[in-house]
């Protein structure tokens, strides 16, 4: 089963790109991709929220909420909520640990950690592997890949406003309307991935 | 974007209930002045992936304008209440309440748009101008006037995500309101909308020739959309350009 | 600052209010909801057979849909080597369930459609398209090979792309009166780019999803190929 999980790696980190493709967190996205060592730090730390979550809601979902869990009755209808809590929860205790364990990690990513609760990734991330139907495995594969395509994605952006900054941007599109555009061009750019079969890598 | 969050206090003299200016204000702002996806660059994320189509797009932006308005009126009518450790949770808590209750009455009201919909119904709970107006107002403001806020920005929002959809869905289709019992085919090969209502040299054979455009219901066709929109808007409101 | 004390109480009244609320509408809301689903499921299936309706599945009223699997509808559950299931409804059967079993140990829903003294039998079938699930519903005359229609429906596809194989009504309408046996062999329907070089057994795919495209021919194949034990069962 050893390919399918790089299968669903590549394919969530390139093909359905969560930014690109599906438009998830891109709030934070844009605000945060003016430099690069921001968008390297929020990058990291969407990367580790998400392979975090994903598993702990997946056991959530698969042994408390399902019909064959803990309380034996289909209380999946509670998902959402339960979802956003462990979400909200383990980006708490995520800053607090990292506080404790390395202050200098913690002052790279600190800012960025309570952003990351309303980041439309994280939570897509969990009610994309209820969807899918993924097994614990595939669901820490998906985690990791959606988060790397994240990031890779924000580095991307970042590294180009750093450039167009010296660029005679019409004033109206100035920033914001800039980094719409660039952001469109990437996703022309990553949906030439399309076509590519995952099976076919191996 | 801290500063462009900032919103006027209102004083506290005003009748609870009155729709006076300031009232029309907290509602017609955020259509331009203070539009949350042109202006206050929040909520991009979730529902834009939905705006390949009309339909879908007006029934996020009314569950947004739902969820907004009844999330502001709760947040304001517990606002000395929270506990302001656990604030952010309270306020995930109390959208993902709403979102669930639109997620399961259009389950049962609508269920072939729901489908449609999947996981970008639950993708509400972080949309940022929930939880931006939330912090930004709810918390300091009386609850009609939040509630006012919320249907502003609901509202503010909508109307980017419909003017998106309808360009993509145009262009890209054909039609407009595909799925819905008021499906118009209105340009392309089968613009049968014209043909069959307009007199016989109807507006549809004139447009005929038209060759549906794949691009634009791809999802980078929205971004495209969204930065011209940005371009308009600020060419008309010079006043909103980026300084930086 | 609040203390500790009353932050846990408040949680917890918090947390109490929004789940009996949540229950309270859900359980409200179920049943309406679950017949909601079950129709418009029983519309996919009977799609295949719109040209021998009453009336036009668009314009059957959930009624007429019930109505016509009570009294017009047979529905048989089959296993792998073709022998019914007794005890079971095919409604019962979910394809999505079904496929995560081994091959040998699945179940196959087959519903029978008679009207004016003509059997149709409609397969289901599920399978890949280029983002998540697609499936469908394939009927057949009584000789076990002439398609007279097919449904598909899809979970996530691009919307005027992938999606039109359920959105374009054109596109099942390309499956009709095709073959699916040939000289006893079978040779499934197969959907290709460009051109049809043998129109009894391939139909036109759309322009722009390949990958789409690809999934329902492996889909057809595969999941049409299921139920021929059966057929040569009947056929014998």
């Amino acid at each position: 089963m050893e390919g399918s999980f790089v299968n669903i790696f590549i394919k969530a980190a390139f093909i359905e790109n969560l930014v690109l493709m599906y438009f998830l967190g891109m709030c934070s996205y844009l605000a945060v991709s003016k430099s690069i060592k921001t968008a390297f730090g929020l990058g990291l730390a969407v990367i580790f929220v998400l392979a975090v979550t994903m598993p702990i809601n997946w056991l959530i979902h698969e042994h408390l909420l399902s019909e064959n869990g803990l309380f034996g009755r289909d209380l999946t209808f509670l998902k959402l909520i339960l979802f956003i809590a462990v979400i909200a929860s383990m980006v708490q205790l995520v800053e607090m640990v990292v506080e404790k364990v390395s202050p200098a990690l913690y002052n790279a990513l600190g800012i960025f950690l309570p952003l990351i609760t309303v980041n439309c990734a994280i939570l897509s991330g969990s009610l994309f592997m209820v969807t899918r139907e993924y097994t614990l495995g595939e669901t820490i594969a998906f985690g990791l890949g959606g988060g790397f395509g994240w990031f890779i994605a924000i580095v991307a952006l970042a590294a180009i406003r750093e450039k167009i900054r010296y660029s005679n941007v019409p004033a109206p599109l100035r920033g914001l309307g800039m980094a719409f555009l660039i952001t469109g061009l990437m996703g022309v750019a990553f949906l030439g991935l399309m076509g590519i079969d995952p099976a076919a890598l191996q | 974007m801290a500063d462009v969050l900032e919103t006027k206090v209102a004083e506290p003299k005003e009748p609870v209930l009155a729709f006076g200016k300031k009232e029309k204000k907290l509602l017609t702002d955020p259509l331009s002045e203070n539009n949350p996806i042109t202006v206050q660059v929040l909520g991009i994320c979730s529902a834009l992936a939905v705006t390949s189509l009309v339909l879908p797009s007006f029934v996020i932006s009314i569950a947004v304008i739902f969820v907004c308005a009844f999330s502001n009126l709760f947040t304001s009518l517990l606002r000395h209440y929270i506990p302001n450790q656990v604030r952010m949770i309270v306020q995930l808590v109390i959208i993902a309440t709403l979102v669930s209750v639109v997620d399961y009455v259009l389950k049962a009201f609508s269920y072939e748009v729901w489908k449609q919909l999947s996981v970008f119904i639950g993708l509400i709970v972080t949309n940022c101008i929930i939880m931006g107006r939330l912090e930004a107002f709810a918390l300091a403001n009386k609850p009609w006037k939040s509630f006012l806020d919320g249907v502003g920005n609901g509202l503010g929002y909508g109307l980017i995500l419909i003017g998106v959809a309808v360009i993509r869905e145009l262009f890209g289709k054909g039609t407009l309101f595909a799925g819905s019992p008021i499906e118009m085919s209105i340009i392309g090969p089968s613009a049968s909308y014209w043909i069959n209502t307009a007199a016989e040299s109807g507006i549809g054979t004139w447009f005929s020739w038209y060759a549906n455009n794949n691009l634009f219901v791809l999802p980078p066709a929205a971004m495209f959309i969204i930065a011209i929109f940005i371009w308009i808007h600020r060419t008309w409101r010079p006043h909103l350009v980026d300084v930086s | 600052m609040h203390s500790n004390s009353y932050i846990i109480r408040f949680v917890l009244i918090l947390t109490t209010v929004v789940a009996l609320l949540l229950s309270v509408i859900y359980f409200a809301l179920k049943d309406k909801a679950a017949v909601n689903e079950a129709i418009f499921n029983k519309r996919g299936i009977i799609a295949a057979v719109n040209d021998y309706l009453p009336a036009p599945v668009s314009e059957m009223s959930d009624e007429d849909v019930a109505q016509l699997f009570e009294t017009d509808i047979e529905q048989k559950v089959l296993d792998m080597s073709g022998n019914l299931v007794d005890s079971l409804m095919a409604e019962d059967v979910d394809l999505a369930q079904e496929r995560k079993k081994p091959e040998s140990e699945r179940l196959l829903p087959l519903y029978v459609y008679t009207a004016e003294g003509q059997k149709y039998y409609i397969m289901s079938v599920r399978g890949n398209g280029l983002w998540d699930a697609i499936w469908g519903a394939v009927a057949v005359k009584s000789d076990f090979s002439t398609v007279v229609g097919a449904s598909f429906d899809h979970a996530q596809e691009t919307p005027g792309l992938g999606a039109e194989i359920k959105d374009n009504p054109t596109f099942s309408e390309r499956f009709k009166n095709k073959q699916i046996v040939n000289d006893g062999d079978y040779t499934s329907v197969q959907v290709v780019k460009g051109s049809v070089k043998n129109p009894s057994f391939q139909v036109d795919g759309i322009s722009g999803a390949t990958v789409t495209c690809n999934g329902v021919s492996e889909m057809l194949d595969r999941g049409i190929g299921y139920y021929l034990p059966y057929f040569n069962k009947i056929r014998s």
